[in-house]
């Protein structure tokens, strides 16, 4: 194909374009039963497995957009594919207008990649032999070289490593320098996999930082992929997630939340002085009806108008959290009871004229159901756990 | 044209960058690295000393004189010389390794050809070039020690030689490292064991020897190809009535089934993938 056909193929406004792909692997199966030793030599078991089944998404120029899944999902194999590091068995990828098989010399002055756990950099010599290595292979420009090690030394912090050994480098400092050698060529498009595995929290926030402001600015198109879905939240605005070699999900963080039902979290702290009063139905029960363990251990509360109509707002009889209606209690320690409800079922004004109702409340706080735990429910369904 | 002009250039450039950096590993600590270089040639010259003890023992070996035989071990000391510097590096000369650790895949987002990438990565002509300069000297003293004069264009004689004798060796550790894209586990090593098996055997003459061993030293396992055949050749004295070209057609007749089988064992490579990726300081 001539390389105008692709470009026509691929629009300018696209950055990655991947069209029914398939790519499968063998896996080769043995038993350690003795009486298969023959069969095993020769007509070795062999399992296929899809890494990819017939996916297809776009990723636009300029996006900063977060690949996601489980383990064993089709991240890392996506990223391979789109560097040209493998070969799909079906389908077509385009990158930057280009294929990664075909393109391969070109496309790399233009795409930079990131892999967490490997390093470009040269172990036996310091950070600054590799940039320097960095400029002769990709024949960068020397002006050009020289403002972007100047950004990048300045934006990572990285003048205090310049002269050290790569060998003696601390994880954190490594990924940074890595980070820095896979930009110093200005790539239009970046493919990061798992780029803050192992960095600690300093590290992980400045590299987040530095990326949020490399797309904001230099309008690089970013693909990242992580298993901290916190992280991926606060770098990009896109998520895309994968299991079973399908793409399960692409939207936003925020429509992802709401594809597993608008979940709200309510944190309730009571007065500690507050007795028990008389009121309708056990805690316990009331929070095992809710789905929790009845080993909840918030003290008992007074519950102004409880047991005025079914549904109304209970009270615990002994050792029990309150509980709301149409709210999941979720746990309750030392006072603080934390609730688990549906935004699209329940309006908050609902759940906070019944907390309003309980004697003793002296705190509430309201927050977004945590990323992760949401991801980990999306896990458990594709899995059919 | 313009394409491989272009290559040029840039192979010429990086071999300056490699050349660079390998200075700058050799400065880190000059003492080490000079005695480094003194160890490697001591060993290379105890090596080669044990034949040249017995070719002066009995006086020669098979019909070479004990300073024919010195000129040969010259002539292997300085291939295993420009193999190291040239290729020893990197795991450029060993590269099953590099294929069976999954490391072809840093090799892919680099914007340069692979054997462009091949060729000057592995280039260390200081810290490697220490058997070039002890085999160089073995070489010009067993020469003195015969005491041929020898024509101007016979270094140009020598050179080509020596380059046969490196495309005969690349090409068969290539040929064997492509099991390494099939079976990475089993034949992860398998170049340097081919390599190194050669190298020692090539340091003994064949001269003297049953035929049907020399035959097969020179056609099917050609280790005689890599000093003794090139030794008798530059001093005028070729065996088995075989024309001066032979190691030449060999080198073509074994580099072209190797570039064929590497390049498929390539396409499978990127085709499966790896799952041995040995990661911190991948060039090891």
């Amino acid at each position: 194909m001539l390389k105008q056909d692709q470009i026509d193929i691929c629009p300018r406004d696209s950055a990655v374009r991947i069209q029914h792909v398939t790519k499968t692997y063998e896996q080769w199966q043995r038993s350690n039963e003795g009486r298969n030793i023959i069969r095993n030599l020769i007509k070795p078991d062999k399992r296929i497995i899809t890494a990819l089944d017939d996916v297809s998404f776009e990723i636009s120029r300029g996006e900063f957009a977060a690949y996601a899944g489980p383990n064993g999902a089709g991240k890392s194999t996506t990223m391979k594919l789109l560097s040209g590091m493998l070969l799909p068995n079906a389908g077509n990828i385009t990158v930057l207008g280009m294929s990664p098989q075909k393109d391969r010399i070109t496309l790399m002055n233009h795409l930079g990649v990131m892999f967490g756990n490997r390093t470009e950099l040269w172990w036996d010599h310091p950070v600054i032999q590799s940039f320097e290595w960095k400029r002769v292979v990709w024949n960068i420009p020397k002006s050009s070289y020289n403002r972007m090690l100047d950004m990048v030394v300045e934006l990572l912090d990285l003048q205090s490593i310049l002269h050290t050994f790569v060998r003696e480098l601390s994880l954190g400092q490594r990924m940074k320098a890595d980070l820095a050698l896979m930009l110093l060529h200005e790539p239009d498009l970046i493919l990061l996999d798992e780029p803050t595995i192992g960095l600690d929290v300093l590290a992980k926030r400045q590299m987040i930082r530095f990326l949020k402001e490399l797309n904001r600015e230099k309008h690089t198109t970013i693909l990242v992929t992580s298993h901290d879905m916190d992280d991926l939240e606060e770098m990009a605005r896109r998520i895309l997630m994968i299991s079973s070699g399908q793409i399960a999900f692409d939207g936003t963080f925020e429509e992802l939340r709401k594809s597993a039902g608008s979940l709200c979290r309510i944190e309730v702290t009571l007065d500690s002085g507050e007795s028990a009063g008389s009121g309708v139905g056990s805690g316990v029960d009331s929070a095992s009806a809710a789905g929790v363990d009845a080993d909840v251990s918030c003290g008992a509360r007074a519950v102004s108008g409880a047991g005025t109509a079914a549904g109304a707002l209970s009270r615990e009889s002994g050792a029990g959290a309150p509980v709301i209606p149409q709210a999941k209690l979720l746990s309750s320690t030392d006072n603080v009871c934390e609730y688990e409800f549906d935004q699209a079922v329940t309006p908050i004004t609902s759940v906070l004229s019944e907390i309003s109702r309980i004697n003793g409340v002296i705190d509430v706080e309201i927050r977004k159901t945590p990323i992760e735990e949401v991801i980990t429910e999306l896990y458990i369904k594709w899995r059919g756990v | 044209m313009a394409d491989n002009r272009m290559n040029l250039k840039r192979l010429i450039g990086l071999y300056a960058l490699y050349g660079k950096m390998d200075l700058a590993r050799f400065l880190k600590d000059t003492k080490y690295a000079l005695l480094g270089i003194l160890a490697d040639t001591i060993s290379n010259l105890a090596a080669v000393g044990g034949v040249f003890l017995l070719a002066w023992k009995f006086d020669g070996v098979g019909g070479m004189s004990k300073y024919e035989v010195l000129f040969m071990l010259g002539y292997c000391t300085l291939v295993t010389g420009l193999f190291t510097t040239f290729c020893a590096s990197e795991n450029v000369g060993h590269i099953s390794r590099r294929i069976g650790r999954g490391q072809l895949d840093h090799m892919m987002i680099q914007p340069l050809p692979l054997p462009v990438q091949l060729m000057a990565e592995g280039f260390i002509p200081f810290s490697g070039s220490s058997n070039v300069w002890s085999g160089g000297a073995v070489l010009l003293f067993s020469i003195h020690m015969m005491g041929i004069v020898l024509p101007w264009w016979w270094v140009f004689s020598l050179v080509l030689n020596l380059f046969i004798t490196l495309t005969i060796i690349l090409s068969q550790s290539y040929l064997y490292s492509s099991a390494a894209f099939y079976a990475p586990v089993a034949a992860e090593e398998i170049s340097s064991i081919v390599i190194d098996m050669q190298g020692n055997l090539s340091q003994y003459p064949l001269s003297g020897m049953p035929l049907g061993l020399q035959v097969s030293l020179l056609g099917i396992f050609p280790t005689g190809l890599l000093a003794w055949f090139p030794t008798l050749a530059l001093l005028g004295k070729l065996p088995l009535h075989l024309p001066y070209l032979f190691p030449a057609i060999m080198a073509v007749v074994i580099f072209i089934p190797t570039q064929f089988i590497f390049r498929k064992g390539l396409k499978h490579y990127v085709e499966t993938g790896s799952n041995r990726y040995m990661s911190q300081g991948f060039r090891r």
